[in-house]
């Protein structure tokens, strides 16, 4: 038996001896940052190795490697961390001195060596909630560019990751973008860790995944993709896994990036998919099968599949009174429409469908119209141009700046073009109103897809009346019937699927009635909640009958 | 296969609606006013009722040749030469109808709205834009028409809602005055554009449940002639039957008429979109036909190549097979029916039906025999 496991050891010595042996035969065909350099018979050396740290990290300030000693001097240690994404206090308190001799707990268990120091060492820093161990350097230096500590113990050739990341991070604050009137005020902030809570907060179910992936060759950007398994489509969620995988480029700084990697035609207008920094609308998009994609440093998250009406959807529908989401989702579709159409159909009437106005609306619109010395296509372009670029010096300005914008620009340049005769008050006010409209759509993403369809739009008034507005208009139709979104078409549900997910389009369910799932979306548990739970009160009981209700005085006399 | 999409039984019958209806109630109200009168009405929808058989031989033709449009069994019927001539003559058929329908798009839309406007701007214009559709793809046409169908039937059931108090239904007196020879005759015009339900020989394949296929395009004929015999008898009611047979757009000149609190006047213009539309599917429709015909006779793998020829011949007929406007409603009134009811949408697939029933007994006496000796 002694003779048996001899052998075994000798057989598992030679093992690497064999893997060095072939080493000079092959020439080393990987680069300079080659994985082989970390397997060389010196890949327990402290000291070479932190060499090796400081030829591939190169001199960089942040970087942080502290050399020192324990166990009476016996073992020679090495903290590595990036100064900044680490939480010092942690690694002072519960790292360091856990291991410093004078520690008590170190002396009641055994001598400190080298051979031991890494199991040793991860038992008694029991306050870091997180270790583990890194096989090699390239593993280990990919956490501590994380925001881990790694710990080299000379002798030892794996290392101790210390989980601990900590830096400054935005608090948790109100979405500006899609702010709401009633509901939660959460939004998602830069950090990964602390969306992926908010989320786990609003939806405890076992099933809830958050599978991550990593792409982004130089930024190494955490992607996480949250679900809840039994209700995601495996068809959808299979494509989504697969078109993320395929993205291979260098960097990832916001969603918007991985967006335009995924989406089913990146050479249309309209935006495929809908994002959110919403946690509610978030969660709410998994509990109804859909798939949430995080990702890291930016609080916007995608939301896959996504039909265009989404758009015109908003948190609160589903928080105020049914009537009012009814309401709210026609408005919204009627302000979709004017935000469109108004100005083109403005053009083409006064252009060539004056019969269509009552006279004296025409006349006060004629008389407007009289000094004007532009036809009213270029009227409306320019004054749709410049209304444009009102709001983007608005939206890029500091906020103090850009309250003067609009009072410079809006104001005085609007009030005094029509004094001048440049404009028509009747255009400025059509102009108005379409601006108007187009802040009423909830997602700006929508929104600016439609205010560039605009300037076709008027062009095709402009030239052919009523009929060019029809032809433009037909042309959109026919794109956005075309798109798919993750296999789903783009115009779902009104041109596709079931007549009840169509009515939702209009009229966002009460609740007591949303017992369905979107069928659409093709979950493998339709069923959302138990149907037919409305409170009924209770027919009235047979009750007694008050004196004063039976008209007899004398009972209580009685 | 040429068509990978699936369309739904419903989004069929509607795009057959549309296929039927987005110029017959444009054209056939003055045709049939002009040959029965005031009973008009009544030849509506006789003539509606018409389109039956012809969706009945095709959806039997389709149940013996699942999966497969009537390019693809007339040469299983026919055999390989004579299947592909009359595969490449219905290719003809939907080219010839496209055509027909680009022109009566455009002679309105000149005639009553742009007459300034050379009538090649808006056949290309319309061909184009359909050319794109039927790229898209047949599932893309059937989503645009759930809008489209929306649209054109709430605006036309509107204007003839708020038409009604200038109804004088004493005009569609006396019934049957003349008997039935001049209803019968207006009945033929109706049946012509009807029968044209028989497209649905080359959609049918494409659907999900193609068992309801009937269902479907029963539907459609039916809604279609009933819509229709609502419109005569309006445009019959507010114009008199005289008027409408000399008003080659009727239902335009009767939105003349209408007029709101003196506010809601004059809008032909939407009226006209929704038209539009309309016409924009079945042309859409028709394309999409003629192409995948095309596609399956040739034996290509996919029929988008064929698209853009096709649509160049489709608009460079619409403006060069008539001389103007009369021609174009003598052709529809006189000619179309008979040509397209006898030849096309029923004379054809009668004979497929024959020669697929004859074939059927030959093929299982045949069996019959072998399993004698």
């Amino acid at each position: 038996m002694n003779a048996f496991s001899a052998i075994v050891k000798k057989l598992i010595k030679l093992l690497p001896a064999a893997g060095n042996a072939k080493g000079p035969e092959k020439p080393l065909q990987n680069n300079r940052n080659s994985r082989a350099e970390d397997r060389r018979p010196d890949s327990s050396d402290l000291d070479r190795r932190l060499e090796l740290v400081r030829e591939r990290l190169g001199e960089s300030g942040d970087l942080v490697t502290r050399v020192f000693t324990s166990g009476n001097g016996r073992v020679r240690l090495a903290l590595l961390y990036i100064d900044g994404m680490v939480d010092r206090k942690l690694l002072s308190d519960n790292v360091l001195r856990p291991i410093q001799d004078d520690n008590p707990l170190l002396r009641h268990y055994k001598e400190l060596r080298p051979n031991n120091a890494l199991t040793l060492i991860e038992a008694l820093v029991t306050n870091v909630s997180e270790t583990a161990t890194a096989p090699d350097l390239t593993q280990a230096l990919r956490r501590v560019l994380s925001g881990d500590t790694a710990l080299l113990v000379d002798g030892e050739e794996r290392i101790l990751i210390l989980g601990t990341r900590f830096w400054a991070m935005r608090a948790v604050t109100e979405p500006e973008t899609e702010s709401a009137v009633r509901g939660p005020r959460e939004g998602f902030t830069e950090t990964l860790r602390v969306n992926t809570s908010l989320l786990r907060r609003r939806i405890r179910h076992e099933k809830l995944r958050l599978e991550t992936m990593r792409i982004g060759r130089r930024t190494g950007t955490d992607i996480i993709l949250a679900y809840i398994a039994d209700l995601v489509n495996p068809r959808v969620l299979a494509e989504a896994r697969q078109r993320i995988a395929a993205i291979d480029t260098d960097a990832i700084l916001e969603s918007g990036y991985i967006e335009e990697f995924i989406e089913d035609s990146p050479w249309s207008v309209f935006p495929q998919i809908e994002h959110t920094e919403r946690v509610d609308k978030a969660a709410a998009a998994i509990l109804e099968g859909r798939l949430v994609i995080m990702t890291d440093n930016t609080p916007i998250a995608l939301i896959v599949p996504t039909f265009f009406f989404q758009f015109l959807q908003a948190a609160e529908d589903y928080y105020e009174r049914f009537f009012i989401g009814i309401a709210l989702r026609m408005l919204r579709l009627f302000v979709m429409n004017v935000a469109l159409i108004l100005p083109a159909a403005y053009v083409a009437v006064i252009t060539f469908h004056q019969e269509m106005l009552p006279t004296p609306l025409l006349l006060s619109i004629a008389a407007a119209r009289e000094g004007v010395p532009v036809p009213a296509v270029a009227e409306a372009l320019l004054m749709e141009a410049t209304f444009e670029v009102l709001r983007e010096a608005g939206v890029r300005l500091p906020k103090t700046v850009g309250q003067a914008v609009s009072i410079v620009g809006g104001l005085v340049v609007g009030d005094a073009a029509i004094r001048a005769g440049l404009v028509s008050p009747s255009m400025v006010i059509i102009v108005a109103t379409t601006a108007i409209s187009t802040f009423a759509i909830p997602a700006f993403s929508a929104s600016i897809s439609l205010r560039l369809l605009r300037f076709p739009l008027i062009f095709l008034a402009g030239m052919m009346g009523l009929y060019g507005v029809i032809i433009g208009l037909l042309a959109i139709l026919i794109h956005l019937a075309s798109l798919q979104s993750f296999g789903v078409p783009y115009l779902t549900p009104l041109a596709h699927g079931t007549a009840r997910d169509a009515l939702k389009t209009f009229a966002r369910p009460p609740w007591s009635l949303a017992t369905w799932r979107p069928k659409v979306l093709d979950t493998p548990d339709r069923r959302r909640q138990a149907g037919n739970m409305r409170y009924r009160p209770k027919p009235p009981e047979e009750r007694e009958l008050t004196h004063e209700e039976t008209g007899d005085k004398d009972a209580g006399k009685r | 296969m040429l068509e990978k999409g699936k369309i739904s039984p419903r989004q069929a019958g509607e795009l057959l609606f549309m296929t039927i209806f987005a110029t017959v109630i444009l054209f056939v109200p003055s045709i049939m006013a002009e040959k029965a009168g005031h009973d008009a009405w009544l030849a509506a929808f006789a003539g509606a009722l018409a389109g039956l058989p012809s969706l009945g031989v095709v959806v039997w033709l389709g149940r013996r040749y699942p999966g497969q449009t009537i390019f693809q069994y007339c040469e299983i019927i026919l055999g390989r030469l004579f299947g592909k001539l009359a595969g490449l003559a219905y290719v003809w058929f939907f080219l010839h109808w496209g055509a027909v329908v680009v022109r009566e798009y455009g002679d309105f839309l000149s005639a009553a709205f742009m007459p300034a406007t050379p009538l090649s701007v808006f056949n290309f214009s319309l061909v184009l834009l359909a050319a794109w559709a039927v790229v898209a793809g047949l599932e893309a046409i059937a989503r645009m028409n759930e809008f489209i169908i929306f649209l054109v039937v709430t605006s036309l059931l509107a204007i003839l809602a708020l038409s009604v108090p200038n109804w004088e239904l004493s005009f569609l007196q006396p019934v049957l005055a003349e008997g039935l020879g001049p209803v019968l005759r207006g009945a033929l015009v109706s049946a012509g554009w009807h029968a044209e339900i028989a497209t649905m020989a080359v959609l049918l394949p494409y659907l999900t449940r193609p068992q309801h296929a009937f269902t479907s395009g029963a539907a459609a004929v039916l809604a279609s002639g009933l819509i229709l015999t609502l419109g005569v008898v309006a445009a019959i009611s507010v114009f008199g039957p005289d008027l409408v047979a000399v008003f080659k757009f009727a239902l335009h000149y009767f939105v003349h008429t209408i007029n709101i609190a003196d506010f809601l006047t004059r809008f032909e213009a939407v009226v006209m979109a929704a038209w539009v539309a309309g016409v924009f599917i079945k042309t859409a429709v028709i394309y999409y036909c003629a192409a995948l015909g095309l596609g399956q006779v040739l034996g290509l793998a996919e029929y988008r190549p064929v698209v853009l020829p096709l649509g160049v011949i489709m608009g460079t007929l619409s403006v060069t097979l008539f001389a103007n406007v009369s021609e174009l409603a003598s052709f529809l009134s006189n000619v179309w029916p008979a040509y397209s009811i006898t030849l096309f949408t029923l004379g054809l697939p009668l004979l497929l039906l024959a020669g697929s029933l004859l074939r059927g007994r030959a093929e299982s006496n045949g069996q019959k025999e072998n399993l004698n000796e």
